[in-house]
């Protein structure tokens, strides 16, 4: 079940099927007071084409650092990530990346906020017109084209991040507890339309969560990590059909199983946390 | 949500001392305490102060009156707002653009940071002087104080945005591949925006007072020349005129800085919230 990421297969054609392989990284952040901060060891992860990876893990466990580490804006201390069979090394413009407050940017409307990933090189002004009034109503923000992040509830505001994030469709996004501060009725919808969309667009999703309920939820497959320093102890494959019924997750088949295995291993972790 | 809201409503509430006064009132009482002061003012004026030490509110209005009819006032007036019409859009763009420079730059941030803070220490008004001796008694002397004054408050406003300014923005913006143009004007600027418009804002009197001390030191026209002159000779009246002509020039500018700033920061005061969950 762990093999993928355990064992990364060697094989040339295999390769292409990867879109992330993080190879043996090590992230060790510099801190002025005390000494080194070891917050990831020799992380081992491939990440298919298409494919929706949740990672969980307890808080401070290094599970955003890893989404950043792959995005780019932090640095690899030891090891190596590959996107597309390429290095990173810097910016990784095409992911997109989804922060654990919505962060639309206050002075950009809705739709500008939606439409601000596309290239105008790429996408013609129809182009875009078309981009952004069809990813505006995937996340059911008809109707609010012109308003001002300010004026948005929650849920409305993560709604328009996801979609900002999606519009310019990169092959990757990498979501950082994007539903954490929500409230669970809001989350349970948010997690819906989130699956829907993902449906009909099948981008690579790493999805970092807290949460096991969601983490099994949504995934096809569960990372989970140790306490600090972030390691991964196991990954859990979810052989749920979709698409998923997230308001009746409990009662679809395969569900308990993937659930209870998770716990499983993440009860000893809180065990280890506690002492 | 309903917590909220009686939350809202409970900070809302008049408190006992500002409902027994209302809106009303207190524009009322402003007013009465203007009109006590003038009175006053009117009052003792030649009464209990000798009129050259002090004047009087007719005494002021009436030569108000007087020197823009004669056209003189207009002249001066004109003079000094042209002064400050040069110095102070080109001391806030320079000085804007420099502080964004230094949030932008930081090897340029560490090499001058500390040359800017030592210049900032220089009282300025006190090299107005010097700018005569440098640029002449016309014109361009004045240009410099306004320019020089202006500069600073845009500088360190504009600086301070910089490095306040949440980085996740640029950083979000430049994973989506922006940058250049667009990331420094659709990104950044509008993220530094309040400071930026603080600086403006704030260094409006500054240009006046730029304006005015370059007239003290050496001019031959202007509102600052006209009020020397004017005490020079004791006709105090003509100083408070010099004086309201300026307060004037300051309100005026500080209302358009205000209308633009409220334009371009829309996004800010849009409080108005939509309670649609999901």
């Amino acid at each position: 079940m762990a093999d993928i990421a355990h064992a990364p297969s060697t094989s040339a054609q295999n390769h292409n099927d990867f879109v992330i392989r993080v190879e043996g990284v090590s992230k060790v952040f510099q801190t002025p007071s005390q000494a080194n901060l070891r917050a990831l060891e020799k992380i081992a992860l491939d990440v298919r084409q298409g494919e929706f990876v949740t990672v969980v893990g307890p808080s401070g466990c290094g599970k955003s650092t890893l989404l950043k580490l792959i995005a780019g804006f932090l640095a690899v201390s030891a090891g190596r990530i590959l996107f597309q069979g390429e290095e990173v090394n810097g910016l990784n413009t095409r992911v997109g990346y989804v922060p654990q407050e919505s962060k639309l940017f206050p002075w950009l409307t809705v739709e500008e906020n939606v439409g601000f990933g596309l290239d105008p090189k790429r996408y013609s002004r129809p182009d875009r017109e078309r981009q952004v009034n069809q990813f505006i109503k995937l996340a059911g923000l008809a109707g609010f084209e012109k308003y001002y992040p300010a004026q948005l509830s929650g849920g409305m505001s993560k709604r328009a991040s996801i979609v900002r994030a999606l519009a310019y469709e990169p092959p990757v996004i990498l979501m950082d507890e994007p539903f954490g501060p929500l409230d669970a009725q809001t989350r349970m919808v948010l997690q819906d339309e989130l699956l829907k969309i993902w449906e009909q667009k099948r981008q690579t999703i790493v999805f970092v969560t807290h949460d096991l309920v969601e983490a099994v939820a949504l995934a096809d497959r569960v990372v989970v990590m140790t306490h600090r320093p972030g390691k991964i102890k196991d990954v859990i494959d979810v052989p749920m059909s979709r698409p998923r019924n997230i308001f009746e997750i409990h009662r679809q088949e395969g569900f308990n199983d993937a659930y209870g295995r998770l716990w499983n291993i993440f009860r000893h972790e809180l065990n280890i946390g506690a002492h | 949500m309903a917590d909220q809201v009686s939350q809202e409503q409970t900070r809302a509430a008049p408190r006992p001392a500002a409902r027994l006064m209302g809106s009303m009132g207190v524009t009322l009482v402003r007013l009465a305490i203007i009109i006590g002061f003038f009175s006053l003012w009117e009052l003792a004026s030649g009464r209990w102060i000798e009129p050259f030490l002090v004047s009087s509110p007719s005494r002021i209005f009436t030569s108000l009156i007087n020197g823009f009819r004669d056209g003189d006032l207009w002249q001066h007036s004109w003079v000094t707002f042209v002064e400050i019409a040069i110095g102070f859009p080109v001391g806030a763009i320079a000085g804007i653009g420099l502080g964004y420079a230094f949030g932008r730059s930081r090897v340029l941030a560490e090499i001058f940071e500390p040359i800017i803070i030592a210049l900032n220490g220089i009282p300025r008004t006190a090299l107005a002087p010097l700018f005569i001796v440098w640029l002449g008694i016309g014109l361009w002397s004045k240009v410099g104080v306004v320019f020089l004054l202006t500069f600073f408050l845009n500088f360190f406003n504009t600086y301070t945005g910089m490095r306040q300014m949440d980085q996740e923005y640029v950083d979000l913006a430049n994973l989506m591949g922006v940058k250049g143009w667009k990331l420094t004007f659709k990104v950044i600027f509008p993220a530094i925006s309040p400071y930026v418009f603080t600086g403006i804002r704030t260094s409006i009197p500054f240009a006046v007072i730029g304006a005015i001390v370059g007239e003290f030191v050496a001019a031959t026209e202007g509102v600052g020349f006209f009020i020397r002159m004017s005490a020079g000779i004791f006709k105090t009246a003509d100083v408070f005129v010099g004086i309201i002509i300026l307060m004037i020039m300051v309100i005026i500018l500080d209302k358009i800085a205000a209308i633009i700033e409220k334009r371009a920061l829309r996004w800010q005061n849009q409080t108005e919230h939509i309670q649609i969950q999901a």
